[in-house]
Parts: structure tokens; sequence; C-alpha cells
């Protein structure tokens, strides 16, 4: 129905934000391929730079912070990190759609939704306000909303599933092929969560769309995404098809991450949380690996050299003991 | 529908208990004070030749009580002439009924002080928008200490040094009584021009008094706004920088209009101070005049209307919120 | 490490840490420091300023209602009297009604505040909607037709006065932060512990507001200057000991100095004092907020 999906292409993001203590680095060094068409999910406990990477494919990082180097490649777009002004307006929503966290309340609240949408509509000289209506319509319809209703309606008279669903409608109305979705089932129910999982999936390969899943929950990523990448202190420590990482992780954190998944079959004392808390701002290591602190694979070296992400295979993995016992 | 009758019906209850208690407070001051004016009344026109049951009778008709009877019996009475709009009669005003006089100078106080609430509102509003998007420079900084300052600071001081400023010292413009006697009352350009002149001062007062709270609550208003993230999400969505600001605009300004409402209320008992310095004949000058000149059922009547003003607008305002903010219409509980 | 750091702070070094933030808050904006000197000040003049000047005070016959000169400084009353040392003297009185209806006020509303949100239930709701109805009268007309029977002779019995009736704010603020410490556990906690009654609301509670009410207490100080000078400004009240509301009515109703420029000196003295006192709570109360609100720190 449109055209071809783009390819998004991140290349050596660094995000830092400005603290009393001088510029510290949220997101150091990351680069990351979406290919078209393809789901990728990233995983990260909170503070680990994740919400931070997605806003910036939107070259959105909210002051304090900026993206101090680096480019965020999006086909048929540029380089976003260059983008300013009418510019970057126009591309957001059109070029890439943002949906935020269910719980986080994306709409005015005293406006109905239909109203808002014709506000997104008349932002980007949408012409044809009618028929934009009617595609928004036909979009809750297919995540199974009523949607003259659903448009008629304030957001406090919406459920958290059903304000989910026009977070999504919003982000795709303007025709984005490029949509980033934040934490989208987080303070959902399980069954909301389920579906609104499986209309992730299925718009996704009906609109032809390049999405990246931002989250803390390895199942949510296991269950829709192509490829995975985890994210640990503001680096991006291993990535790779889902399955694979998931089957076979390299990364002592990935490991670690995926240990502390209690199993529904099994002993639940097998479920080991990972030792220590992860790194804030303000505590992450300036120099060196930023995992060593909790790894239980430390060397000499990984207090003074941050690893580089190395290419094994289908995937990267950026530790120093991964890459010895591969050359060993 | 039913939600905002059902609020309605509580503030009316609510309101008629506070009526109740102000008309008691009134009534046991009256009875109160010593030397039993009441009494004393009743004995001075017995005295003037008066016969005991006329002068009984008259007494009854300026206190708006009998004046005999235990102390239960003439709170009955005049709790049952509130209800027929019998306030009793002023002394001071050649024995006209205290409605008369109220409402007479209710005009004084209602005008200049509305005139000064509406000014002070749209400065303050659009003041506190630049002191919230400018918080962290130098501008904001001047403006929230200025703010803090004005409101901080007594109406009689803002009154007494714009009198002294501009009166006084450099006198251009009147601080004595709401129009020159000059002039014929009436709809002619000098009466008229004389009126606007009078008012400059006290309305500029009133208007000074009141902006810094007003640019305070805005500011702190738009500041929390600029912190939701359904700002930051439309911004996500590529809208237009107007149509942002007009999302901030709105939701800022809703819990300022509950205040303005609220601020309604003031009209009659606000403006004491400025009314006593700029000799402006309304209600707050009438109190002080009937303390000073013991004319009691005058003071009743005006600490009554006063209250009952502060009431009907509490009413309005939360009408008013349940037809502006969806939340409260749909009958949500609203977290403030 | 840092853990380790945060783990072993002794009580003595978050004081120190206490008066480093206060150091630090005064240096980001001097003018803070004004606000704090100029409070020592007042709190001076209050208590040591009337044992500078004779009682009664010296008349210049010769110098009725002048403007300010070397001689006097901000000029002289309708008596001859010097100006400077009027407001000088006349501060005790202002000062201390303001004190006591501080106190009262912050006493009271504190204690009904916190039973209040403490208690809940019928208690809260009897207490709250006498809390409103108080805060629906309005107090300058009700202070106005009260000064009819009550004669408020001394400071003392001003601020009571005053005191009483000006709690409900307080009251309804401290009520309400019970309340949010309510929600987010502490009381529950505590209990939990098996911690008594008043061990949670002297040891855990109070503290906790304790900043919070120090800052309602200097609120409700100006609070008490305005109500009390605004009083015998309007000339309701007999005074037997002069104050500043006294020398303002004087000034404007006696001497006319909205009319008269001599007079204007006689004028502007209380109102200095006034808008002196006013500055410094502003500016200390700011300082507290920013040294007490770690929100606002994070700039």
């Amino acid at each position: 129905m449109s055209k071809q999906a783009p390819g998004v292409r991140i290349d050596g993001l660094t995000v830092v934000y400005k603290t009393p203590a001088g510029e510290l680095p949220a997101v150091r060094d990351v680069s990351l391929t979406l290919e078209p068409g393809s789901i990728t999910g990233i995983v990260g406990e909170s503070g680990s730079g994740k919400s931070t990477l997605a806003l910036s494919l939107l070259n959105a990082v909210q002051p304090p912070g900026r993206i101090s180097a680096g480019s965020v490649e999006i086909d048929g777009l540029g380089d976003v990190v260059g983008l300013g002004g009418e510019q970057l307006r126009k591309a957001r929503g059109r070029h890439i759609g943002y949906v935020f966290q269910a719980a986080q309340n994306s709409l005015n609240p005293l406006k109905t939704v239909g109203k808002q949408l014709l506000d997104l509509g008349r932002s980007h000289g949408v012409d044809d306000l009618r028929g934009l209506v009617r595609e928004a319509k036909e979009l809750l319809g297919r995540m199974g909303l009523d949607g003259a209703r659903v448009l008629d309606s304030h957001q406090h008279e919406l459920s958290g599933g059903m304000r989910q669903r026009v977070g999504i409608m919003l982000a795709l109305v303007l025709n984005a092929h490029v949509v980033v979705l934040d934490e989208p089932t987080t303070a959902l129910d399980m069954i909301t969560q389920a579906n609104i999982l499986k209309i992730v999936r299925e718009v996704h390969a009906e609109r032809g769309l390049t999405t990246l899943v931002i989250t803390h929950d390895i199942g949510v990523v296991a269950e829709v995404a192509d490829r995975l990448a985890v994210m640990y202190g503001g680096r991006l420590v291993e990535q790779g098809p889902t399955r694979e990482v998931l089957g076979s992780p390299r990364h002592p954190y990935t490991r670690g991450l995926i240990k502390a998944i209690p199993r529904l079959v099994g002993d639940i004392d097998e479920a080991r949380a990972l030792p220590g808390r992860p790194p804030t701002l303000a505590t992450v290591p300036k120099q060196g690996c930023v995992f060593r602190e909790r790894c239980a694979l430390r060397m000499d070296v990984c207090d003074d050299v941050d690893p580089e992400a190395v290419l094994q295979g289908t995937r990267t993995v950026a530790c120093h003991a991964v890459t010895v016992k591969e050359h060993a | 529908m039913t939600v905002i009758a059902r609020r309605l019906a509580g503030h009316l209850a609510r309101g008629l208990v506070m009526i109740l208690v102000v008309a008691t407070i009134s009534f046991f001051i009256v009875r109160s004070i010593p030397g039993d004016p009441v009494a004393a009344n009743v004995q001075k026109l017995i005295e003037q030749g008066m016969a005991p049951q006329a002068a009984e009778q008259a007494t009854r008709v300026l206190y708006g009580f009998q004046p005999k009877g235990t102390l239960w019996e003439q709170y009955v009475d005049y709790m049952g002439g509130l209800f027929t709009f019998d306030l009793g009669q002023s002394v001071t005003h050649a024995g006209a009924p205290v409605t008369d006089v109220l409402a007479d100078a209710a005009k004084w106080t209602v005008l200049p002080v509305l005139a000064g609430t509406l000014l002070s509102f749209l400065v303050g509003i659009v003041m506190g928008v630049y002191a919230a998007i400018r918080r962290s420079g130098k501008l904001g900084d001047v403006l929230a200490i200025s703010g803090s300052l004005l409101h901080g600071v007594p109406q009689y001081v803002l009154g007494l040094l714009l009198s002294a400023i501009f009166a006084t010292l450099i006198p251009i413009l009147p601080a004595d009584g709401p129009v020159d006697i000059l002039f014929e009352p009436g709809f002619n350009a000098g009466y008229i021009g004389s009126l606007v002149e009078h008012a400059v001062l006290p309305v500029a007062t009133y208007a000074l008094a009141a902006y810094g709270g007003w640019i305070l609550a805005m500011k702190s208003s738009v500041v929390t706004v600029l912190g939701d993230d359904f700002i930051l999400a439309a911004e996500l969505r590529g809208m237009k920088r107007s149509i942002i600001f007009r999302y901030i605009a709105r939701n800022a300004i809703l819990p300022l209009f509950t205040i303005l409402a609220l601020s309604l209320g003031l009209l009659l008992g606000g403006a004491v101070f400025i009314e006593r310095i700029f000799n402006y004949p309304g209600l707050g000058l009438l109190l002080i005049e009937s303390i000073t000149m013991r004319d009691y059922a005058l003071m009743g009547g005006a600490f009554l209307i006063i209250t009952v003003s502060i009431i009907v607008a509490n009413i309005i305002a939360d009408l008013f919120y349940s037809v502006i903010d969806p939340r409260v219409r749909s009958g949500e509980e609203v977290s403030a | 490490m840092t853990v380790l750091l945060e783990g072993s702070s002794t009580s003595a070094a978050m004081r120190r840490n206490f008066w480093a933030g206060v150091w630090r808050v005064m240096r980001r904006k001097p003018s803070r420091l004004v606000g704090a000197v100029l409070m020592a000040g007042f709190v001076f003049m209050g208590a040591f300023g009337p044992l500078f000047y004779p009682d009664p005070l010296p008349r210049d016959v010769n110098q009725l209602t002048r403007p300010p000169s070397w001689q006097h400084w901000l000029g002289t009353d309708d008596q001859g009297r010097d100006v400077v040392a009027l407001v000088v003297t006349g501060s005790r009185y202002v000062l201390l009604a303001a004190l006591v209806t501080a106190v009262i006020t912050v006493v009271l509303g504190t204690g009904i505040g916190l039973f209040s949100g403490f208690k809940r239930g019928r208690w809260d709701t009897v207490l709250m909607r006498i809390t409103d109805m108080k805060l629906t009268i309005p107090g300058l007309p009700l202070l106005l037709v009260l000064s009819t029977v009550w004669k408020f002779s001394s400071a003392v019995q001003m601020g009571l006065v005053l005191g009483l009736l000006s709690w409900g704010g307080v009251a309804r603020a401290v009520r309400a932060q019970t309340l949010s410490l309510r929600e987010r556990g502490f009381i529950e906690a505590a209990r939990g512990l098996g911690l008594s009654t008043s061990h949670i609301v002297g040891k855990e509670l109070l503290p906790s507001m304790a900043p919070y009410i120090a800052m309602n207490m200097l609120i409700a100080i100006t609070g008490g200057v305005y109500s009390q000078v605004g009083l015998f400004f309007l000339g309701v009240l007999p005074y037997e000991s002069n104050n500043w509301g006294q020398m303002l009515n004087t000034a404007v109703f006696r001497s006319g100095a909205l009319t008269v420029p001599s007079a204007l000196g006689f004028l502007i003295g209380p109102l200095l004092a006034i808008l002196l006192l006013t500055l410094a709570i502003v500016l200390v109360v700011d300082a507290m907020d920013e040294i007490f609100n770690p929100r606002l720190r994070e700039e």
C-alpha cells in the first residue's frame, strides 16, 4: 500500500546531560541498525539510557541533555541529528511516529481525541481533514475500537489499553513508517498487554513499518522483536537476532538478565537476581567497562579499557571476556 | 447534570449555614456591646415622651428585633426578619432601610474592584507566562520577586504609596472621593470624566495589590503544565508551536479561572482600606462608618452582605469549573 | 563506594551539609543575605529599640509635622516627636503582637491539621468543615465587627485575637502534608514497627514538617503585622501605646499627609518599616524554600 519501509542507521551516537558535575553521558557511542521492515527491541533497566536513545531518533532529547556526537540516518529523511526548526517538526509525526508509555498521559485532557487529531492534521498541512478522520477511524477500528466514539472522547474517558491504541493511531495516521514505541505495555494488565503486542505485530506487517520497541521487559521483546539490543549504563552491550540472543546470551549482563527471569516450570530458586544496582548518570564509570562492578567475568583490562562492540557472526557483543574466549 | 445538581445542593446547604453563622455573630455582638445600645434606645425614646409600647416598636424597626423578651426570642425575631430581607434601619442615614443604604454603597465598591480585578488578572496572566518561560533567567527572577513583594505587601501600603506619590508629591490625580462635587451628576462628559479620573488611583491600587497573586499563580501553573507528558507528546507528534502554546495556555489558565471566580467574592468586602484611603463611599467605608458611628443595624447588614457575596462566589466558582473542565463535568474526581 | 559514604554519614555530617547548603543558597542569590540581616535588625529593634529612647519621647513644639531634615531624618509628627524614634519605639508593640499571632496561628493550625490528618474519619470531617467556614468568613470585616466589643488593649491580647482568627490556612496545609506523608506509607510503617502515636507525631511527622511550619510561621508574622497595623490605621480601635498603624492613621487622617507634603515623612516612616519587614521575610522564606525543598535545589 505504500513505499518501501525505511531503514535506520544509528552511528556512534552519544548523548550527554548537563549536571552540576559537568556533562555526563547517558548514551555513549551507540551504533545500531534498524533493518527496513524489522522490529527491533531495546532492553535495559531504568537509567540504562534506552529512553534517551529512543528520543534521539526524533532528535528530541530534552534539555539539559543534548546529542554531542554521532548520527541517526533515516532513509528518505537524512541525518535527523542535523535537522532543526520546521524541518525537524515536520519530520516528527510524518516520518517518525512516537508512541508514549500507556501510563503517561499523552493527550491534552481538555480536548477530545478527534479535536487533537485535527490539530495534528493542521500542524502537518493536511488538506483533506475528512480523509484524515476516515483514516483514523479505520486504524482505530482495525485495533478493535469504535472509531467514532473514541474520537468523540476525552482522555479520562478512555482506559489504559484504549489510550495506548489511540497513541498508536496518532503515531501512524500521518503515514509514518518509522515507529518508536516507548514501554508500550508498561502499566497495562496482562490481557491488554497481549492485545497491544498483537496489534503492534499486525499493524507493523500490514503497513510495512520499521519499528523500535523500548522496554525493560524481556518477555515483550521475545514476543514481537526480530532483533534484540541490550543496553547497560548507556552502552549497547549485545545485539543480534532475538532468538539467538535469548537462546545463547554471550554478554555476562544479558546472561544475568535472562537468568533473573523465573520460569513457569522448574525451581523458583533457579531465578537469580543480578547482584548490585544498575549505575546512574553520576555513578557510571568514566573509563573501562560499565558493567565490571557487577560482572562475574571481570578481568584487569576491564578497569581501564572500554570493550569495543565486536561483530561475531550475526551479533555484536561488547565484552573483553567474551572476545578473549572467542580468540583463544 | 446530576453531578452538578448534587454539588449545587451541597453548596447551597453550606452557604445557608454560613449565613446563619454570620447573622448569629452580628446579633450577639450587637447584644453584647457594652452599655446595651438597644435598651438605651428604648430608654431614650421614652424620655423623649414616647409611650413605652411605641418606643419598643420603633426600636424593633431600627434593629430588626424586638427589644424585650428573652435573648432567644430576640434572636428568633432577628433571624425571622432576615428571611424577609428586613435588616433594620440605619440610624445614621435618617432611618432609611439598611438594604437601601447597602445597595446604594455597593455600586461604588463593585465597579472599581471589578475593574481592578480584571485588569490585574489579564496583566498577571500574561506576565505569569513570561515568568514561567524565562524562569531561569534574569527577567524571570525580577518578575517573580516583584510578584512576591506585591503579593506580600498589604493593600493599604500600596494605596498610601500611590496616593502619596500621585496625589501629594506630583499632584496629577485626585484621591478624595468618587467624583468632583462641581459636576452635576448625570450623563455628561464632565461628570463621567471626573468619575473616571477619581477611579484611577483606587483601581490601580486594587490591581497592583492583586497582580502579584496572579503572576505567581500563573507562573506555577504554567511550569506544572510544561512538565506534563502531553506537551512533550504533542511536540513529538510534530504539532505546531502555536497549537502547543494553546494547549499549555488553556490547561494552565483553567485553575486560575476558579481563583478568579472566588476572588469576585471579595468584590464587596475587599476594598475596605482602599475606600478608606481614597474616601470612596463603598461598602467598606460604610462598614467602618457604621462602627465608628455606632450604627449597629447597618454594621450587621454590611457584614452579612459581604459574607453572602463570598458564599455566592464560591458556588459560582465551583459551577463554572464544572462547566469548563470536562473531567469534572463527567463526574470524575479530579485530584487538584 | 557512594553507598558506603551514604551509609556512614553521621548526624554531624548532616548538620555540616545543612550549613553548607545554607551557605550555597545564600551565595547563589546574595539578596537573601540581605533578607537575613534585615530580619535580625527587626528582632533587635523590637527587643532593644525602645531602650535607646526616653519614655515619653521628647516633644519639640517648634517643629510640628515637619518634613525630613538632618535633625529628624524622617521629620516629626503632629506633636513634634521624631518619626524615626516613633517607628523604633512603636515596633515593640507591633512585632510582639505579630509574634503572638504567629505562635498561636502555627500551634493551633499545626495541632488541628495534624489531628485531623492523623485521625481522619469523623473528626477530620467536622474539623475541616469548621476550618472551611472560618476561611469563608471574611477576616477583616469580622475583625472590624469584633472591635466594637473587644478592646485590644495590650499587644498580647491583640496577638491572641488575631491568632485565634487566622489558623485556618495553616490547618489545611498541615493536614494536607500529614495526609501525603500517610499516603507514602510513613505512618503505617511506623505503626508496623510498634511505635507509639506520640512518638510517630513527635519524632517522625513534626520534624519532617518543621521547615514547612517554620516558613508558615514567618508568613503568619507578616500577616499579624498587616492586620493589626491595618486595624489601627482604619481608626476603629482606641490605642494606648504608639505603634505603626496608629502613626499611619494620625498621619493620614489628622495631619493630612495625603494633601500636605510636609507630613509625608510621618507617613513614610511606618510604611518603610512595613516594606522592609515584608522584603526581609519574602527573601528569607525564598531562601528557606530552596534549602529545604530539594526539588528546587536541582537547577
